[in-house]
This record gives structure tokens, C-alpha cells and sequence, in this order.
């Protein structure tokens, strides 16, 4: 990624003076104020390449709020004239703010400027620059950027970091703290690009992606041209009276801002700052309710949620569903609405990992969801396998939906066979782009176990799924899914966005069972700070786009619709079902029930309620119940009821999709939200014959056209009575996923353990579909001949796959393809043994299986976290990016792999070759069990390990290569390169540190 | 939040008293501050929670993670700004307050919390010792006139607030020194009577004018001063005791415990007998005293008691001895209702819960004993909760100084509250909300107890700073004033 802008003019690549254009190049975009003083007097340097154009962003204060329209309008015509004059470089610049004058919001001058420029064709012929004391946090320069700025000078902040260095004696010098600000601010940057998608910042300037919420039409299409704004809102009329009053709190004689400025409170509740749903008394009142089941409580809890924009208590709206209010209907008597405890089975808690928060906490949630007949959900985390069997009183630990995420952290075979639901998170509605992220410190020993990696290390979720890169992939995943548990519902998380209602269809074109909408309201207490405030949208926007898209194309039916996100009472409920959701998710609500307040520290392991930690002594103190959270359930479900019986609905499905009985409210007493129109969103698509508005239908899953079910059927005996069996047959690339619904059945039985190796062999011909082998259980063998498509392996559990070369095909299996591209993606357990050349992203996120293969593409054991890779032949560039754990071998006689490694996480070793052979930690021959893969201590072994792999490797597939390398091995040895992630020798050498130290213990 | 995990390896340390034996030979505070380091410390176990409970728990609203951050990175000078920026007079509630910020802090789920209170009262004290204390008269003048009647701490706060927002401010005080309560009513072992002096002065230096003796009410109508002044704040406590109505109450030897209590704070600030004692000498000396009445100012009673020499002080409540723990599960961050053993018990009184005082016996008019007899509380039908005497429980307690210390029942009527016609709450105070704080008449406002009933300091506090907001919005038709 790249932080490079260019300043000034573009060139017309057609024109006659191509080639001969200058252009500024500046390293990163945030500029010091030297730096924008050089810029600002570049004119007669260079040759007069550039002239800049200082334009003031102020007006005087005296025109008050009125004034800021006209300033808006002389700073567009302003930079015509600049441009039209020959300047090139255009200065934005609010430096001449004072009491006297009041600084035009930084993004409208920036955004006007830009379209305004646009507009006229002039945009190419000058760069724009902006000088502003806004400008201090990421989202503020992204946003500039967005809008257009190639470079920004934030003066203000810059002041303020003197100041604090001066006043609080900071060692550091003027250039380091502004030296440190700025990579801090750049840093935040990449990673909101990284969120997008986005690669350079040359691409990022002027891409706006942004959803505007509560900003008009009018004032959108004139300054901030083509953003999506779903529910109009405030213009300039606002915007300028907020400006003034802004003004008037930094200039004015207020005696609370003589000396400071308010604390502020967006990211920690503070009273006079910016208000918060959960606040001090939510918080207390919700937990004293469920804690003694005091209704009275409840209500004062909902009414403080629900209640928004009335008069008292405080009149405080805060959220789009605050404004609107419910279109009456024929009552019907409470005792004829559907009982709570049938309204409770909707009810699903939010995928929080079990890692973020302790077990204690998660089987709480787990526990409750069960009783109720609910679901809980398990993150992205895995889950210890002990939760699958029921407690002796009857409880279940278990939870029911199982997440897949792009880690793919312990999701094996066992695991997708214990859902009722399997949730692929797309993203997540409170960090969306955003992977998750476990600190090493939270790595205890036991969350290693259970996600498969190493104690110590930190997890890190890669933002994308590597299997999935089109709506094509999504459906060969929900397929796989599907195809490792047919009982279970496969869902897809979105986030709310302008534009998730087309991929909410994708989805169900998909044919995923069940799909969620996540708002942005939801947030986990370790939600980057840059991620808490701007990003994501609320569900309202997102809900009622997928409501819409879904039923007009008539895709509704078929799948059910989850929204989740800041879901606290039964009116939110309410208001979900009425918008189009079938099921309704529930994060942080639940876990405030169980003692969660909100310290907002889930990444410093020192929650003091015992939730958010792995600490054993913080653990003690949760003191959250099953109870706690049931009683929760229930009294949201109540207050459904209540709301049910007084609109005339008898049951949720009647009332899901009823957009009609929603209205926004009227009389909303807030300046701000005079022009909000929430139109769109109440906006009911006209009912049509046979198409249905909630979830009455089933997908189509074609699960009996697979050849599992013969496999299935031919591996009874195995399945059953553990008996051998030995199938071959054919197969066609419509063929997919085979192997997976077998292991789905052997893991059934017998758990992640799954059968001794090589009860099944299956010897395959021909040319497999897409992800043969994906979480293929232990004691399956898949012995194709032939070649494998995209995916081989996904997920592998145990399971071992074995790719020859077709009989007879004459190809050079170190030049030719034989396995395609996200091979062995998240795989767990198992091996696997590939006589040819694997494409792109081979083995990323492996977290313990072996494999061998004779060539790679590009990305090669990306965010591996463990097991052993071997590479008889040429990889691709960025092998082993953010490779955490495991261990690669590299066969590199030309000496090329040090440029195509990535070394940021990585060292590259020679082989250690002289260990002893009888050491109780050496290698060993064949895998014991599907928790050891046999390859001994990584830090050692290194010649024992490859040879036996290689000698393997030889033996089921008969490739050449190995043989020739085995032929002459002394030289061959010594062409191997290792692959050393530094964090997990490190992990590794500590847990050592910890065995010997045990071990003089017990002498 | 410097150190996320400094609740997890320091330990809570409050402020110390001096030995019992040694405080109760004169009105000295004994209160042993910190220092600087050990305060600092302790500022570093604030989590700077997501939701500061204590931040609500404060009627005031202080920002207290926000200056506990302060304060332990040493920046004294802005912890103090801030701590101003919320609560007039610090050095008050970082006394007497009994720390409703403590009781929401995160830490005291498990009965550790962050000690706020002693943070805030260093900060000021440091603040008055460096100096840094300074009077901020306003800049402009707005040439409107309020008249403050009451100079507790509702009424010292709403007057500080105005005159810094330009106005003239006149404060009436019935009695001889500013304060109210803070002056007459709490003693001077809790809190030394120079800090109200000190600020008093920093007022007058604002602009303050002070005027002592003047009863509103009897030495000047109301009506006068509403003609003369452009708002009047009522600010006068809720100054009428619940009485004891029990035979023998004429006796001579029971008394109130305000009448007790300004005696001996007229006598420390250096009083003559006749002037601290206008009606004669009320004393604790050599005499076994009961105190009747559970709360702060039966504690106040006991400490005086002993100073003064009593041979014997027993403290009676008539409602249930409370746990010694509160349920945190259903209580956390709200106050708790639980058994508190303050200082002054700590120097010698009895205590006894669940008597009540049936009848006062004497000699010659003079009150010699009590007697009680114990009651059990049930809940009737509708949960109420009601009394039962305990049949043969009847006991005697000796007693030459009775001291009645049950509460107040609200603002006294005659003179002034009966001379502004404003209307009366249910509960027999003075009538507005506390969004505006206008009484019924125009041009009045009321704070604090005069308006709420009996409460804190801070809530005095915070009703003088709010009362301030809504008089200078209506004076101004706007305001910079927080609430």
C-alpha cells in the first residue's frame, strides 16, 4: 500500500505536451507547516512549473450564520479564477479563523471546491490542498481525502502537540512529536483504505465512499456530489448555524471554555458530551432487572431507550428509529398474541468470540439462549469441543450458530456439524472491513488450543476471505457449508450500507438459508477508536434496502432475515419486524445483563467484571447468570407483546415486512431534524401475487445430486463399524465439494477425532469440481488422479488428499498447474500431497496441516499460524505475508526466494541438520492423531522432518521431483530455505522455557 | 489512563484520622491528607470506564476520570481548572460529601473504590496553597441585580455563578457569618470554618456584596427586595427539625441538635459565652448523652459531645440496624443503604437500632432518662413497611442531655417562604422543578433544601449552579452558564 499523492495539475495523457508535465510527489499526505510554506512560494521555482493560489476559507463573523452560504459560494468562484489564471495549486486555508471570523467547515470548503471544479472541467488542471485546523483525527483527513484533498496541512493540531509537549514536559523533541502525529495519522489511513479495499492513496483521493446520514438532497448534490444519503436531513442552513455556535464556544466569554474545552464525551460517556444509548442509568436500571426480575426496572430501562424526542426526560434522540412512531391499528387482546417464549426462539446473542470474552461469560450466553430455545453464537473463536455434550442437569453449553470468519479459527468438520446455524461474517457492523484481532496477551493456552495456534502469539483475522472474492465464491462456500452440515441453516453477515439490499440478493440467489443485517450501533468495547465513530451505518438504512431489493425481486421467501446492531428493547424489536426482519440479534444488551459496563478496555485482558478477559483472578469476578440473561430475553419479548397486542399483530409473522404501520413521527423537537424525511426507508414495495414478504420458503440446495451420497452410502461399513472400505470412482468438475458431507457424517460419530487413518480410501479419477476435500475428517483418505480445481482442502480436518498427475498426460508437473488457487485455506488438521504446481494463496491461514507441493503462485502461506509446508519448487511473490505460526521449507536452488518472501513477520534460516534421531520431540513416520501431526519441535529437526515429507511425498504420489532430490539429498538439503515466523519461535522457545522449568520443578 | 492495570496492583488507600483519644481534645480537623504521591497514586486506579458511573454518581457531574488522569500524570494546575469547572467549592464536598461518586465508582463492585473524594479534596488544597486560587470577577458587567436569601451552599454557589456571569449580587444571611449549615451546622472538626472565610473572600473579590443579619422576611419584606432586584433566589435550607413528640419533651435537657451544635461553633470562632449562647449554655460536660437520630448530624452531635466532655454518648435509631454490606447486585451504582460507622463513632458512642422513645422522665424539670422500647419493622399489605412495638422490650436509658437529630421536615413557612406566596410541594417545599428552579412568582427561584427537602452539600452545589443558568436566562434571554 501506498501513502504517495500527487499535487498539481494532471496531465492530458493524449495531449501534445505529454510527458513533459510536472507533478508534486509527497511521500505521505499529512504536510508540516514548513512543508506547506514551501508549496505555498513554489511559484518561480522549478522552472514555473507550479503557481499556487492561497484561498482564504473564512468569512466574518458579523454576516453570522447567514454568511456561511456566500462564503461557500466566493471560495468555488475563487478557485475558477485561480484556475482560469493558471494557478495550479490551490490552498484551502482557514488559518485567518479569529474571533472575527469563523472558518467554513473544512470538508464543505474541500468537497465544494472539488465538484464545483468538477463541474467546470477544471478539477485536472490544478491540485488541491488544504490548510486547516480541523483536520486531527483519521477520520477527518480520510474524509478530506475522500473529498479530494492530495494533501493536508492540520496546523491546529500540529499547535496543540507543541502545547502538550511544552506543558507536560514530554522528552521528545518538536520534530518527533510532529514526526510520530503524522505516521500515527498515516498509519490510520492505510488501514481505512485497507478497509475499502483500496491500495494507494492516489486512488483513495476523490473515491468518496461514503453514505452521507442525515444530510439533504439539495445540499448533497451541490457539494458533495453523488453520495448516497438515504434519509435527508440537515443542509446549509444547519450546518451554519452549528458552524457559528462552534465558533461562538471557541471565542466566546462561556466560563466553562475560558480554560478548556469540554472533555466531549464521543468515545466515553461524559454528561454535557455527546449523548450514548447505554449511559449510567440504562446500564444500572437493565441490570437490576434481570438481576431481580423487577419489571419496574425494565420499563424505566425501555422508556429511557424508547422514549426519544418527547420532552422529557431529556428529549435526547439517538437513533433513526427514535423518529418514527407506529400507525395505529385494531387492538387485539394481549392474551391472543403469540407467548413470549415463542417470540424468545427469534431472539439470536451477537458473535462474540471465545477468546474476546471468557468462557464464563460465553457459556452464560450459551446456556440462557439454549433454555429459551434462542440461539447463541459462537465468534469467530472455535469452540472447546467439551460444550457438545450436555451438562448432567440438562443445560447445553453449545452454541447454536457457529461463525465462520476469515480466520477460519477452529472451524473443523466436529465444529460445523454442532450448528443450527452457520454464519459466514462478511463483516461485522461495528468495524466493518476490519478482521478480528486477539492481542497475544489474550492467547492463553487454552484459547490456543481451541483455535488451533500457538499461546502467546496474536491472532489476526485478514480483512477478506481468501475463498471469496465474488458473489460466486460466497455460493461455493454456503455450498461447502451446507454440504459439511445439511441440517444447518447457512447465513451471511452483512453490514448495513447504501447498497447491501443487491448483495443481500446475491446472497439469496446464493442460496444462503438465512441472512443478517448488521447495524453500526452494535460495537465491541475493542473496536478501534477509528472504526467506533464513522464507520458502518445504522441497520434502519440497511434493513428496509434489503427488505426492498429482496421482495421486489421476489428472493424474500426463501431466506430469512436477521438485523443486529444496538437491539436493546422490545420497540426495537418491533420496528426490525416491521422493516422486514424475521430473527433478531442481540450483542451487547445480553452481556450487560451478565455485568457487562461498558468499561470499553475488551483489548486490555482487565475487564473487572470478569467478561472481556482471560485473566483467571479478573475471571473470578463475573457474576453474571443464565438467569440474568433470560430474564432479559423476557422482558423484551413482553414488551413486543405489548406493542403487538396495541398494533393488532398476532404473531411476528404477520407482522414482519408491515412497513405500512410505520410512520416518522411528527413534531420532532430538534432543530437539526427539521428536514430528516425517512420516506425511503418506510417506502413499501406494492404487494404482488406469490411473492412473499418474510421467510415462508426453503432454499434449494441440490445436496442429493452430490456424489457424497454414494460415498456416503459405500462408507456405511466405515462410518458404522469402523470397518475398512476402499471406493473408486470417476469424477467431473460438477462435482463438488466431495469428501465433505461424508466427513460431515463420520465427524457426526466420531467427533473431531473422526476415524484411524485410512478406514475410508477413496480413489477419485478425473477432474474434481471445487473444494474436493473441504473439512475432510480424519481416516478419509482422497487419492485423485487427475486435477483439482479452486479450494482443494478448504478447512482440511484430518483428512488426507493426495493429487497426482493424470494417468498418461506427459506433463512436467513442476511447470503445470494441478491444484488451483485458496488451496488448504484455514485448514486444521491433516495432510496433504500435491504432485504439481498449486495457484495462488496456497495454504493461507493453515493452522496444522502438512502439505507438499511442487510450486505455488503468489501469497503463499499468508497469515499461517501453524503445521509444516513444503515447497519442492518456485513460489510467487509475498510468501509467508503476516505468517505467524508453522513452518514452511522452500527448495530454492537459484537462490530467488529471499526477494519473493515477505520477511515483515519472517526470518529465513538454513536447516538444522544434526539433531539426535531417538529424541522424544523428533518427527515421526506417519501422523499419531488428527491433534499431532507427528512433525516434533519446530525450533529443531529440520533435515528429519523434510526428508520424511519428501520420502512421503515420493511414496503416494510418485513424483519425480522428490525422488531426484532424495536421490542426491546432502545438496539438496542444503538448497532448502526455512521459513521462521520470529513471533512463534519466540512463543515456542517460551514454552519450552516453561517444560524444563516444570520438569526441574518435579525433580 | 496512564496504567490500565493499576487497580489490579495498587491497592486502595484512603485518607487517615489522627488517634481518637488524641482528636477528641480539640476542634481541629483529623483528616490526615495523603501527599501528593500517595494521592497521585491512588488516582492512577481510576479505569477511565466507558460509562463513568461516577461521573453520574456526582450531583455535581464531576469529570472525575478525567481529572484522576490529570493528577496522576501531575498536572495539578488543569486537574483543579477542570474540578472548577463543575463543583464551586471542592474543598467542601472533598470533606463533607460522603462521596456518592464512590459508592457508583466501577471499583466498588468489589468494595475497592477509587478514592475520588480524597483526589478532589487534594486537588484543592493544593490548589489554595499554591495560590492558584484566584478571584475571576467578570468582564463585563451586566448591570442586573439578584438577590441570593441564604447563604448555604445552594445559595454561595448560585451567587458565585452569577457574579461571575456580570451580575450584582447581593447574598442575605440571617445570621451572623456566611454559610448556613456549612458554618453553624456541620462542626469544625469536619470541616475548619476558614475555608468558608477564604471564599467569601474570593466572592466579594468577584463582586460579591454579603450581607449578614438581615432576615428576610422580618428585617426586610420580600416584596422589597423583589422591587429592588431584577430575581430573587430562595436559598434558605430546610431548616425545620422534626420534632419528638413524646410526653416529657418539655423538659429541660432536650434539645435540638442545631441549637446544640451553633453554640459550639460560635464558641471555636472565638465567641463570647452570651454571644455563642444567647438563650444559655448548652453542654455535653460531664453528663451521659443520647442522641436520637441516626443520620450525619447524630454523628456531628457525638463528636461534639465527647470534645465537650461527656462521660457517655448513645446514638438511637428507630429503623432496623442496617446490613453491614449492601447488595451490589441490585444496588451498584446507586447509593447504598448500609450500616456506616463515620468517626464519631469511632470515638466512644453506643449505638442501639430499632428503639423508639416512648416517653422523657425527669426531676425538677430536668430531664434525668428515656424511655424506649424496641420495634421490629413489617411489611403490610401493599409492601409498606410499618412499626410494631415488641412487647416486653421496654427499656431505660440514662440521660441528662437529650439532642434531637431526626432530620428536617422541611423550609420553615413563617416570615419569609409564607411572605413570597410561592406554593408549597406535597412535601411542604418550596414549589418549582429543577429545570428552571422558578417558583409560582415571578421574578423567585428557589434551590436547594429550601426546594428539594434535606440533602447534600453537593446537591446544594449543584442546584445553586443550575438555579444560576435559569435566573441568568431569564435576566439575559441566554446563557453561558453550565448546568
Amino acid at each position: 500500500m501506498s501513502l504517495v499523492s500527487m499535487i498539481g495539475p494532471r496531465p492530458n495523457l493524449l495531449g501534445h505536451h505529454a510527458g513533459t508535465h510536472y507533478r508534486l510527489e509527497v511521500s505521505q499526505p499529512i504536510l508540516t507547516n514548513a512543508e506547506l510554506a514551501k508549496i505555498r512560494h513554489i511559484s518561480g521555482q522549478i522552472g514555473g512549473a507550479f503557481r499556487a493560489a492561497t484561498i482564504d476559507t473564512t468569512w466574518v463573523a458579523s454576516e453570522g450564520a447567514g454568511g456561511l452560504e456566500k462564503a461557500v459560494e466566493r471560495i468555488c468562484r475563487e478557485a475558477t479564477e485561480a484556475v482560469l489564471a493558471g494557478r495550479n495549486i490551490l490552498i484551502l486555508s482557514d488559518r485567518a479563523v479569529s474571533a472575527e471570523r469563523i472558518a467554513v467547515p473544512a470538508l464543505l470548503a474541500t468537497a465544494s471546491v472539488h465538484h464545483h471544479l468538477i463541474r467546470q472541467g477544471l478539477r485536472t488542471g490544478t491540485g488541491l490542498v488544504v490548510e486547516t485546523g480541523e483536520a486531527r483525527e483519521v477520520h477527518h483527513f480520510c474524509v478530506l481525502a475522500g473529498y479530494g484533498a492530495e494533501a493536508i496541512n492540520p496546523w491546529l493540531a500540529f499547535d496543540t502537540l507543541e502545547s502538550l509537549r511544552v506543558t507536560e514536559g514530554m522528552p521528545l523533541s518538536a520534530y518527533e512529536v510532529r514526526k510520530n502525529f503524522i505516521k500515527a495519522i498515516g498509519k490510520g489511513i492505510l488501514k481505512v483504505m485497507s478497509k475499502m479495499g483500496i491500495s494507494t492513496y492516489q486512488s483513495y483521493c476523490g473515491a468518496q465512499i461514503f453514505d452521507a446520514v442525515g444530510l439533504s438532497t439539495a445540499f448533497i448534490e451541490k457539494c458533495f456530489t453523488g453520495t448516497a444519503t438515504t434519509i435527508e436531513g440537515a443542509g446549509m442552513a444547519e450546518i451554519a448555524a452549528e458552524t457559528v455556535l462552534r465558533h461562538r464556544q471557541a471565542y466566546g466569554d462561556d466560563l466553562v471554555y475560558r480554560d478548556q474545552l469540554d472533555p466531549g464525551g464521543d468515545y466515553g460517556f461524559r454528561l454535557r458530551g455527546e449523548d450514548h444509548v447505554w449511559a449510567p442509568d440504562t446500564v444500572a436500571d437493565l441490570q437490576h432487572a434481570v438481576r431481580g426480575n423487577a419489571q419496574d426496572a425494565y420499563k424505566r430501562f425501555a422508556s429511557r431507550i424508547n422514549d426519544q424526542g418527547s420532552k422529557d426526560p431529556s428529549g435526547r434522540l439517538l437513533t433513526i428509529r427514535g423518529l418514527m412512531e407506529f400507525r395505529a391499528g385494531t387492538p387485539v387482546p394481549l392474551e391472543e398474541v403469540e407467548p413470549a417464549s415463542e417470540i424468545v426462539k427469534r431472539f439470536a446473542t451477537g458473535a462474540m468470540s471465545f477468546g474476546s470474552i471468557s468462557r464464563e461469560a460465553h457459556t452464560t450466553l450459551a446456556i440462557a439462549m439454549n433454555r429459551i430455545g434462542g440461539k447463541s453464537n459462537t465468534g469467530e473463536g472455535g469452540e472447546e469441543s467439551d460444550r457438545y455434550v450436555r451438562l448432567p442437569n440438562g443445560d447445553s453449553e453449545r452454541s447454536a450458530i457457529k461463525q465462520v470468519a476469515s480466520g477460519r479459527f477452529g472451524v473443523t468438520i466436529e465444529y460445523l456439524v454442532n450448528a443450527d446455524d452457520i454464519q459466514i461474517k462478511m463483516a461485522q457492523g461495528a468495524k466493518p472491513g476490519e478482521g478480528g484481532q486477539l492481542p497475544g496477551h489474550k492467547v492463553d493456552k487454552n484459547i490456543a488450543r481451541v483455535r488451533y495456534a500457538t499461546p502467546g502469539v496474536g491472532l489476526i483475522s485478514p480483512p477478506p476471505h481468501h475463498d471469496i472474492y465474488s458473489i460466486e465464491d460466497l455460493a461455493q462456500l454456503i455450498h461447502d457449508l451446507k454440504n459439511a452440515n445439511p441440517r444447518a441453516r447457512i447465513s451471511v453477515k452483512l453490514v448495513s450500507e447504501v447498497g447491501v439490499g443487491t448483495v443481500a440478493a446475491g446472497v439469496s440467489k446464493a442460496r444462503a438459508d438465512h441472512v443478517t443485517i448488521s447495524g453500526y450501533e452494535g460495537g465491541t468495547g475493542a473496536s478501534p477508536l477509528t472504526s467506533l465513530t464513522h464507520a458502518g451505518s445504522p441497520w434502519e438504512i440497511g434493513l428496509a434496502e434489503t427488505q426492498q431489493t429482496l421482495v421486489l425481486n421476489g428472493l424474500r421467501g426463501r431466506i430469512a432475515v436477521q438485523v443486529d446492531g444496538g437491539l436493546r428493547t422490545g420497540r426495537d424489536v418491533v420496528i426490525g419486524a416491521l422493516l422486514g426482519a424475521d430473527e433478531f440479534g442481540f450483542a451487547t444488551a445480553p452481556l450487560i445483563a451478565a455485568g457487562c459496563i461498558m468499561m470499553r478496555k475488551c483489548h486490555l485482558n482487565t475487564c473487572p467484571v470478569g467478561i472481556a478477559t482471560q485473566d483467571p483472578v479478573l475471571r473470578a469476578r463475573f457474576t453474571g447468570t443464565p438467569e440474568h440473561v433470560i430474564n432479559y430475553f423476557f422482558f423484551v419479548a413482553e414488551e413486543v407483546r405489548e406493542l403487538m397486542a396495541k398494533l393488532g399483530f398476532r404473531s411476528i409473522g404477520e407482522m414482519t415486512g408491515r412497513v405500512d404501520r410505520l410512520d416518522m413521527r411528527r413534531a420532532i423537537d430538534h432543530w437539526k431534524a427539521a428536514g430528516v424525511d425517512l420516506s425511503r426507508i418506510l417506502h413499501q414495495i406494492p404487494a404482488r401475487e406469490g411473492v412473499a414478504i418474510w421467510n415462508s420458503e426453503r432454499q434449494v440446495h441440490n445436496l442429493e445430486r452430490a456424489l457424497d451420497m454414494e460415498l456416503i452410502a459405500a462408507a456405511r461399513p466405515a462410518i458404522e463399524k469402523g470397518e475398512r472400505v476402499r471406493i473408486t470412482r470417476d469424477i467431473r468438475n460438477v462435482h463438488r465439494t466431495v469428501g465433505t458431507m461424508l466427513s460431515g457424517e463420520v465427524a457426526q460419530r466420531h467427533g473431531h477425532a473422526g476415524l484411524p487413518a485410512g478406514t475410508i480410501e477413496i480413489a477419485l479419477r478425473g477432474t474434481a469440481g471445487q473444494s474436493l476435500g473441504a473439512f475432510l475428517a480424519h481416516g478419509i483418505t482422497l487419492d485423485l488422479q487427475g486435477d483439482g480445481n479452486d479450494y482443494v482442502g478448504k478447512g482440511l480436518s484430518g483428512g488426507r488428499i493426495v493429487v497426482r498427475q493424470p494417468f498418461g498426460s506427459g506433463r512436467d508437473p513442476s511447470q503445470n498447474i494441478i491444484v488451483g488457487n485458496t488451496v488448504l485455506y484455514g485448514a486444521i488438521a491433516g495432510d496433504a500431497y500435491f504432485q504439481g504446481v498449486a495457484g495462488e494463496r496456497f495454504a493461507v491461514r493453515n493452522s496444522g496441516a502438512v502439505a507438499v507441493v511442487e510450486g505455488t503462485g503468489d501469497h503463499g502461506c499468508e497469515y499461517m499460524t501453524g503445521g509444516v509446508v513444503v515447497v519442492l519448487g518456485e513460489t510467487g511473490r509475498n510468501f509467508a505475508a503476516g505468517m505467524s505460526g508453522g513452518v514452511a521449507y522452500v527448495y530454492d536452488p537459484a537462490g530467488q526466494f529471499t526477494d519473493l518472501a515477505n520477511t515483515a513477520m519472517v526470518d529465513l534460516e538454513k536447516l538444522s541438520t544434526d539433531d539426535p534421531a531417538d529424541d522424544p520431540e523428533a518427527p515421526v513416520a506417519e501422523p499419531p492423531s488428527v491433534t499431532d501431526n507427528g512433525m516434533g519441535d519446530p525450533l529443531r529437526f529440520d533435515a528429519q522432518r523434510l526428508r520424511l515429507l519428501v520420502e512421503r511425498h515420493a511414496r503416494l504420489t510418485g513424483s519425480a521431483r522428490a525422488r531426484a532430490l532424495l536421490a542426491d539429498w546432502d545438496r539438496a538439503l542444503g538448497q532448502f530455505v526455512k521459513v521462521m515466523p520470529r513471533d512463534y519461535r519466540r512463543a515456542m522457545q517460551e514454552l519450552r522455557a516453561e517444560r524444563n522449568a516444570l520438569a526441574v520443578a518435579a525433580q | 489512563m496512564a496504567k490500565p492495570t493499576g487497580f489490579l496492583e495498587i491497592e486502595r488507600r484512603d485518607r487517615g484520622y489522627r488517634k481518637a483519644p488524641e482528636r477528641v481534645t480539640n476542634y481541629e480537623e483529623f483528616v490526615v491528607p495523603l501527599g501528593d504521591e500517595a494521592t497521585a497514586a491512588q488516582a492512577t486506579r481510576c479505569m477511565d470506564c466507558g460509562i463513568p458511573f461516577c461521573h453520574n454518581g456526582c450531583p455535581v457531574n464531576n469529570l472525575i476520570p478525567d481529572w484522576n488522569n490529570l493528577v496522576q500524570r501531575g498536572q495539578w494546575q488543569p486537574a483543579l481548572r477542570m474540578l472548577h469547572s463543575t463543583n464551586n467549592f471542592p474543598e467542601f464536598t472533598g470533606r463533607i460529601c460522603p462521596a456518592p461518586c464512590e459508592a457508583a465508582c466501577t471499583l466498588n463492585i468489589d468494595n475497592n473504590p477509587v478514592t475520588i473524594k480524597t483526589v478532589e479534596c487534594a486537588i484543592v488544597d493544593k490548589g489554595w496553597q499554591e495560590g492558584w486560587i484566584l478571584p475571576q470577577p467578570p468582564t463585563k458587567r451586566t448591570g442586573k441585580h439578584v438577590a441570593v436569601v441564604g447563604s448555604g451552599p445552594a445559595g454561595l454557589s448560585a451567587a458565585q455563578q452569577l457574579a461571575r456571569a456580570g451580575h450584582a449580587v447581593t447574598v442575605f444571611e440571617k445570621a451572623d457569618r456566611i454559610g448556613g449549615l456549612l458554618r453553624y451546622g456541620i462542626p469544625d472538626f469536619k470541616m475548619a470554618k476558614d475555608l468558608i472565610d477564604r471564599r467569601v473572600a474570593q466572592m466579594e473579590a468577584e463582586g460579591v456584596e454579603f450581607r449578614t443579619r438581615v432576615d428576610v422576611g422580618r428585617d426586610v419584606t420580600l416584596a422589597s427586595l423583589s422591587e429592588r432586584f431584577d430575581a430573587v433566589i430562595l436559598s434558605g435550607g430546610a431548616e425545620q427539625p422534626r420534632d419528638l413528640e413524646v410526653p416529657g419533651r418539655e423538659l429541660d435537657g432536650i434539645h435540638f441538635a442545631m441549637d446544640f451544635l451553633t453554640q459550639q461553633n460560635k464558641r471555636v470562632a472565638g465567641d463570647s459565652e452570651p454571644v455563642a449562647a444567647p438563650t444559655g449554655t448548652l453542654t455535653a460536660r460531664g453528663k451521659h448523652v443520647v442522641v436520637i437520630g441516626g443520620g450525619d448530624t447524630g454523628s456531628d452531635c457525638i463528636g461534639t459531645s465527647f470534645r465537650q466532655g461527656a462521660l457517655s454518648v448513645t446514638q438511637l435509631e428507630i429503623m432496623p440496624r442496617p446490613p453491614e454490606m449492601e447488595n451490589k447486585a441490585l444496588t451498584w451504582p446507586n447509593w447504598p443503604l448500609k450500616l456506616r460507622t463515620s468517626h464519631a463513632h469511632e470515638e466512644g458512642a453506643g449505638r442501639d437500632f430499632a428503639v423508639l422513645t416512648k416517653k422523657a422522665v425527669g426531676v425538677h424539670g430536668r430531664v434525668e432518662a428515656l424511655e424506649c422500647v424496641r420495634v421490629e419493622w413489617v411489611r403490610g399489605p401493599g409492601g409498606r413497611m410499618s412499626m410494631q412495638e415488641v412487647p416486653g422490650s421496654a427499656l431505660r436509658l440514662q440521660a441528662d442531655l437529650v439532642l434531637l437529630a431526626m432530620g428536617f421536615t422541611g423550609p420553615r413557612v413563617p416570615g419569609l417562604v409564607e411572605q413570597s406566596g410561592a406554593s408549597l410541594d406535597p412535601r411542604g417545599n418550596v414549589e418549582a422543578n429543577d429545570r428552571d428552579y422558578r417558583t409560582n412568582v415571578p421574578k423567585i427561584f428557589t434551590a436547594g433544601d429550601m426546594r428539594r427537602g434535606q440533602s447534600l452539600v453537593v446537591w446544594a452545589i449543584r442546584e445553586g449552579r443550575q438555579c444560576a443558568r435559569s435566573v441568568d436566562e431569564a435576566l439575559m434571554g441566554r446563557t453561558l452558564l453550565p448546568r
